[in-house]
């Protein structure tokens, strides 16, 4: 009964500390926990798919979060740059917020990396920063016409002059918008350029902001959702199974199939556990699979609440009981 | 007039906004495409009138020395340091403006974020207790929607992330259509309010 009491007492900064570890240590000696796929994840993954080495398809990544957000929602967006850019799907990234800017540079950089045909302009376009201001005016100006809605890229290069424009006029191509925040769930795509428009729009979100979005995803108004950093960890899966595929059968990556991830052979393939060594170029690049390190850590501190919450309550029940006691 | 002329402007383009919403015609594409023009001309004002409001409202608190004015001078010089390096030597990669954005306001915004896992956990050591019946189902949702999110749920039992779903697909889409539906209703109601000149608040005086 001592012990219950003095636990029920305990200091925070032992919680601190375990918590810590709980994160710490998972992230040092990673390794393999499965990675069960979502539908909205799915969906979101498969029409990316579709518009594989299509010169009149284009998808749009918004980031619409700052630094703070960036552990679950960074992996989601190299993971989806990484997809792009190994199907050769066209991409174009934007953002409304100064501080998104220099995000968006890091993931293109980061993918670019190791994809060297790449091209700004030919494979992708950064719009980069526009002002806040102009949100509506883009939003429902690239209804009509793409390039008179941004006028010109990141570099301050004219739209209308880059060759990955030939064939991209309005969301009749640019068919698929990603708002990845930690404060919205792309409602803004929604109501003007969906409910306009018809593009489709899906988001990613930090895990908190997920709940919200359902019912969105529940009407089709959201085609696909990555929530939080678990969604991260499935699109990071889902391009390494499939897009990043490579054997005689499919050189360049295999279309996506629910038979694949229901064979363990298949899976079991996927090690995230062992090191990249770039001399056999063997194993999966860190870069690659943060999200499902990054899950790793998540998932022994998620189990370490739960501890929390059952001795926490326990400790509840034994004081109720004992104060019952004491009463009679 | 001060007030009469910004409430007729905001009539005047409430109702022309909306039917140009719903008639999808020349003449309301055309007063679109005006806008647009109009924005964008528009929008560095509205940088100028933040960057005003702003520093009014911390050169006041200096001045008055109300409660943690200190923090108002840390405000002012980042902001106008910041904005001064990326003048000079610009924005792009390797710049000291990139340079600060990299080494201080990255790792501050994901320390500051990172710091929620500390407390979730200290609060659902110390506070999250199955006092009621209503606390109870709180705190079994909330943990199997936990646990359905982790690949020890499915090793646990392969029935807790359906179940976790089902609790996100039902019970909380309920809820959450239910709250979606009231804050619709009620936008709708301001809005029909502004635009008929009932509400005047946004005017400032408190009428």
């Amino acid at each position: 009964m001592e012990f219950i009491k003095k636990l029920q007492d305990l200091d925070r900064r032992w919680i601190y500390l375990i918590v810590a570890l709980a994160i710490v240590i998972p992230l040092l000696i990673p390794f393999n926990a499965p990675t069960y796929t979502t539908s909205p994840t799915e969906k979101l993954y498969q029409m990316i798919d579709s518009y594989s080495e299509r010169e009149d398809r284009a998808i749009l990544i918004c980031f619409a979060h700052d630094a703070s957000t960036m552990a679950e929602l960074y992996p989601m967006e190299v993971a989806i740059l990484r997809h792009c850019f190994e199907r050769d799907v066209k991409v174009f990234t934007l953002t409304f917020l100064p501080t998104a800017a220099p995000l968006i540079n890091y993931a293109i950089d980061m993918v670019k990396e190791e994809y060297p045909e790449i091209q700004s302009g030919t494979n992708y376009i950064n719009i980069g920063y526009k002002p806040g201001a102009l949100y509506l005016p883009i939003v429902v100006g690239m209804g009509d016409n793409i390039a008179e809605a941004v006028e010109t890229d990141a570099e301050g290069r004219k739209l209308e002059s880059l060759p990955m424009m030939k064939g991209l006029t309005n969301y009749n191509e640019l068919k698929l918008v990603i708002e990845t925040s930690g404060a919205s769930f792309a409602g803004g795509w929604i109501t003007y350029a969906r409910a306009r428009y018809g593009v489709n729009v899906a988001a990613g979100v930090t895990a908190v902001m997920a709940a919200d979005a359902y019912p969105y995803l529940q009407t089709g108004q959201l085609t696909g959702m990555l929530s939080g950093m678990k969604g991260a960890a499935e699109y990071e899966y889902l391009t390494d199974v499939f897009a990043a595929y490579s054997s005689d059968d499919y050189p360049n990556g295999r279309p996506f199939s629910k038979q694949v991830l229901k064979d363990k052979e298949e899976i079991s393939k996927i090690d995230i556990a062992k090191k990249y060594d770039p001399e056999t170029k063997t194993g999966i690049m860190y870069k690659w699979k943060t999200a499902r390190l990054g899950m790793n850590a998540q998932s022994v501190a998620h189990m370490m609440i739960f501890i929390f919450i059952l001795i926490g309550n326990i400790g509840f029940f034994i004081d109720r009981h004992q104060q019952n006691k004491e009463k009679k | 007039m001060k007030k009469q002329i910004p409430l007729l402007i905001v009539i005047v383009l409430s109702f022309l906004f909306a039917l140009w919403a719903v008639i999808p015609h020349k003449v309301s594409e055309d007063f679109f495409q005006g806008y647009l023009v109009f924005a964008r001309a528009m929008s560095p004002f509205g940088v100028i009138l933040g960057l005003m409001s702003i520093t009014m409202v911390n050169v006041t608190k200096i001045k008055r020395k109300a409660p943690t004015w200190q923090y108002s001078y840390v405000t002012l010089i980042s902001l106008y340091l910041t904005a001064a390096i990326g003048f000079i030597w610009g924005t792009s990669e390797g710049s000291p403006y990139i340079w600060i954005f990299k080494n201080i306001q990255m790792p501050m915004s994901a320390t500051m974020f990172s710091l929620l896992a500390f407390y979730i956990s200290t609060a659902a050591y110390k506070a999250f207790r199955a006092r009621s019946a209503e606390a109870t189902v709180l705190l079994v949702a909330a943990i199997i929607v936990m646990l359905g999110q982790v690949p020890y749920g499915v090793m646990i039992s392969p029935k807790i992330p359906a179940f976790a779903q089902w609790i996100l697909d039902v019970p909380n889409l309920a809820s959450k259509r239910g709250f979606g539906l009231g804050v619709g209703l009620a936008m709708t109601a301001v809005s029909l309010k502004i635009m008929l000149g009932i509400e005047r608040s946004y005017l400032g005086g408190g009428d």
